[in-house]
């Protein structure tokens, strides 16, 4: 009878001991790939996204089959896993340097650990601002995969967060796109005497929180306050502005949305908004597909989370950030890999990931009235005039960091902690990941 | 000579068993609890030697105390209503239900059991949900809308939820346990206990209880050490939130591992599961060894 109990403990040790295999070797090699052009256009090619949704899958096997088409003797072997399994599984391939020749990674932070690393191949001579290719995408996406200076990713997507809204909702209420924070608040107030949820918003799992922290943040503290602190080897989090970021939150909270919202999902939260139960829901340009496949249909369109009237940072930041790929740095095929993603770029692929996927493609002049819709149009022409991306904090910091407002924030929706003392966590945790980056 | 050949014999038989237990069991066990005793992560190239740091540092850390009593409340409720609430249910089922209707009942109960976890998971995110929930509805129907709450999302109930829904999937599988272990009791002791004058209550806690005791220590045993290493449930329904307040152990070693990157950390935490999980199978081993020899 003590066989389930050895199996369950075996699986707890082995998890963690797996991911430590190879843990010991040696210091950070430098990531030296070779990158000039393939001779020959010949070998195995791994790959692995985190884009397994039905949904958004077929687009990047589409983009192997034809890749492997015009090179007959290049076999992509393509992985694909899901967006909390593709974390678990990166960690153990890291750990274990068996990564394959190009994987995915999140901008900010979670990025720059490969790098750190010399897990990630230094693309700057290829995609570097300057170069053809690099030519072809919006500097500040790839500005996004810039770490000490030089470029270690290619975006895939462009993503930007917007406040969208029911036209039908807000016009019976009165309420026109509000342009200040402020009036935002206002306007929720319009809202709610009218009968409906002004904002729809789920925060089940915690990050739904820290999407308008990230703005917030970026609104209220300087630029280069934000950089010190975002960089585990020197963030410190004392300005004041942090605290009023999780303040004006809180109020929007209670203004605009709900007490439950951590025990409501994200999904929870925009089904309510499509059935023109709320009058705002912040989302991601990627669910914009969302809203224009809803049946029956809304009329709806988006504004910029609006800034506070005293905002010390930059009012022009917008949050978001590309997705991308990086190139293993100890990969024999690293040449191989950069000319797969130069043809996983191409204007005609770029486009393609638009028409398939819905996403805004980083790739210049991409989107078009024939592969696209309105709102994501201007979403581009929005993202083309953002000053920069504040990218999501929970990915932009250290994992410690990032933790910390997190688990903090989730807290003070349910009220056991201030804003204050969620900071306070998170420059312990900031305290933490300085020692340990050294 | 042949009894030297019969031992090789029997060592060429047990060690592909012994091999794979090296490996898979005690190699991990062993290499776990040297990897607490370093710095390290998925991306550090190279552990750095911390001795007790770890450990030092879980427990000054609230949330692994927090998660630690999370999986001591899980243990006691779980004994309450696996160990004995489901007692009573198998006693009533085999006592004063009908034949017929026995059967359907145990089916009834053991069905939850037969469910997958993570399946049993998203059906309760969806009872507990505080807008389309059927709990919050049922409250409004009885007229205790009052008590309606956003159950997953509150630090107050959100652990005790996901207590109760594993409740309601272990119960029918431990009260069908004492099924069989109420069946195996002479009916002789039954009908003694009738004849003079023993009411229902009565000869459950004379006859039945008393007669049930090795398959009630199994079960507590199990319910106990299961309580220690619940992880499934939790990681579905909260992911230890909100603010870590429905943080066990299990799901704490998986967040500083895998998305902390604290792997030395979580070693220390698997760890303190081992010597919980290990107490209480040395436990198991003594009480039975002692009742084998009393008997």
């Amino acid at each position: 009878m003590t066989k389930p109990r050895w199996t369950a403990l075996s699986l707890v040790t082995v998890l963690v001991a797996t991911a430590g295999c190879g843990g010991g070797s040696g210091t950070a090699p430098a990531a030296t790939a070779d990158l000039s052009a393939p001779k020959e256009k010949a070998g195995t090619l791994t790959m692995v996204t985190k884009f397994a949704d039905p949904e958004y899958a077929p687009y990047f096997e589409k983009v192997v089959a034809a890749y492997e088409a015009a090179n007959p003797k290049v076999d992509v072997k393509l992985e694909q896993v899901g967006d909390q399994p593709y974390k678990d599984k990166i960690r153990v391939l890291s750990a274990s340097r068996d990564l394959p020749d190009i994987y995915f990674s999140w901008a900010g932070d979670f990025a720059n650990k490969f790098v750190r690393a010399g897990l990630a191949a230094d693309l700057t001579d290829v995609i570097g601002p300057g170069t053809p290719w690099g030519s072809t995408f919006a500097p500040a996406a790839l500005k996004a995969f810039e770490y000490g200076g030089k470029n270690y990713g290619m975006p895939i997507n462009l993503d930007g967060k917007y406040m969208v809204y029911n036209k039908t909702v807000l016009d019976k209420a009165g309420v026109t796109p509000p342009v200040s924070f402020e009036e935002l608040l206002s306007a929720c107030d319009k809202l709610k005497a009218a009968g409906v949820q002004p904002i729809a918003f789920g925060n089940q799992y915690g990050w739904a929180a820290i999407h308008y922290i990230t703005q917030l943040n970026a609104y209220g503290v300087p630029g280069r306050t934000l950089e010190t602190d975002y960089n585990p080897a020197t963030g410190a989090f004392t300005d004041p502005g942090y605290v009023t970021a999780l303040k004006q939150f809180k109020d929007l909270v209670t203004r605009c949305g709900t007490k439950d919202a951590n025990g409501l999902s994200h999904e929870t939260a925009q089904a309510q908004f499509l059935a023109g139960k709320a009058g705002m829901h912040y989302v991601e340009t990627v669910e914009f597909d969302v809203f224009t496949k809803a049946k029956p249909a809304i009329e709806w369109s988006f504004f910029r989370l609006p800034a506070p009237s005293a905002a010390a940072g930059d009012k022009a930041a917008l949050t978001g950030a590309p997705d991308g790929f990086l190139v293993n740095a100890q990969s024999k095929n690293a040449a191989l890999a950069v000319d797969f993603l130069k043809f996983m770029t191409t204007k005609e692929n770029a486009a393609a990931l638009t028409k398939d996927n819905g996403w805004l493609s980083p790739v210049k002049g991409s989107a078009t009235a024939d592969n696209s819709y309105p709102q994501l149009t201007d979403a581009l022409a929005d993202i083309d005039k953002a000053a920069s991306f504040a990218i999501w904090l929970d990915t932009v910091t250290h994992a410690e960091v990032a933790s910390a407002y997190l688990s903090g924030v989730e807290g003070m929706l349910s009220g056991s902690r201030t804003p204050e003392q969620v900071m306070e966590g998170v420059r312990a945790a900031a305290a933490k990941a300085k020692k340990e980056v050294g | 000579m042949g009894a030297l050949l019969t031992r090789w014999r029997t060592w060429l038989w047990v060690l592909p068993a012994v091999a794979l237990l090296l490996v898979f069991v005690y190699y991990p066990i062993v290499d776990n609890l040297r990897l607490s005793f370093f710095s390290w992560n998925a991306f550090s190239p190279e552990p750095r030697f911390v001795g007790l740091d770890n450990y030092a540092e879980a427990f000054a850390d609230p949330v692994f105390w927090r998660a630690l009593l999370n999986n001591t409340a899980y243990a006691v409720v779980s004994l309450v209503f696996q160990a004995g609430l489901s007692l009573v249910l198998a006693a009533l089922l085999e006592e004063l239900v009908g034949k017929r209707m026995r059967g359907l009942l145990r089916t009834l109960y053991f069905i939850p059991a037969a469910m997958s976890i993570t399946v049993a998971g998203v059906l309760f995110s969806f009872l507990y949900n505080p807008r389309y929930g059927l709990v919050n509805a049922a409250l409004d129907a009885v007229g205790l809308g009052h008590l309606g709450r956003a159950w997953l999302g509150e630090e107050s109930s959100a652990i005790w939820s996901v207590i109760a829904m594993s409740q309601w999937q272990s119960i029918g599988y431990t009260a069908v346990l004492f099924v069989v272990a109420i069946q195996r009791i002479p009916r002789e002791y039954y009908e003694a206990a009738r004849v003079d004058g023993s009411g229902a209550v009565r000869t459950f806690f004379s006859i039945t209880v008393p007669m049930v005791r090795e398959m009630t220590t199994l079960i507590v045993i199990l319910t106990i050490s299961g309580a220690f290493l619940v992880f499934n449930e939790v990681m579905v329904m909260t992911a230890g939130g909100p603010d870590n307040s429905s943080q066990v152990l299990g799901t704490w070693l998986y967040r500083k591992a895998f998305f902390e990157d604290d792997m030395g950390y979580a070693a220390g935490v698997a760890t303190v599961i081992f010597v919980i999980t290990f107490a209480i199978a040395a436990l198991q081993l003594a009480v039975s060894r002692r009742r084998r020899y009393d008997t």
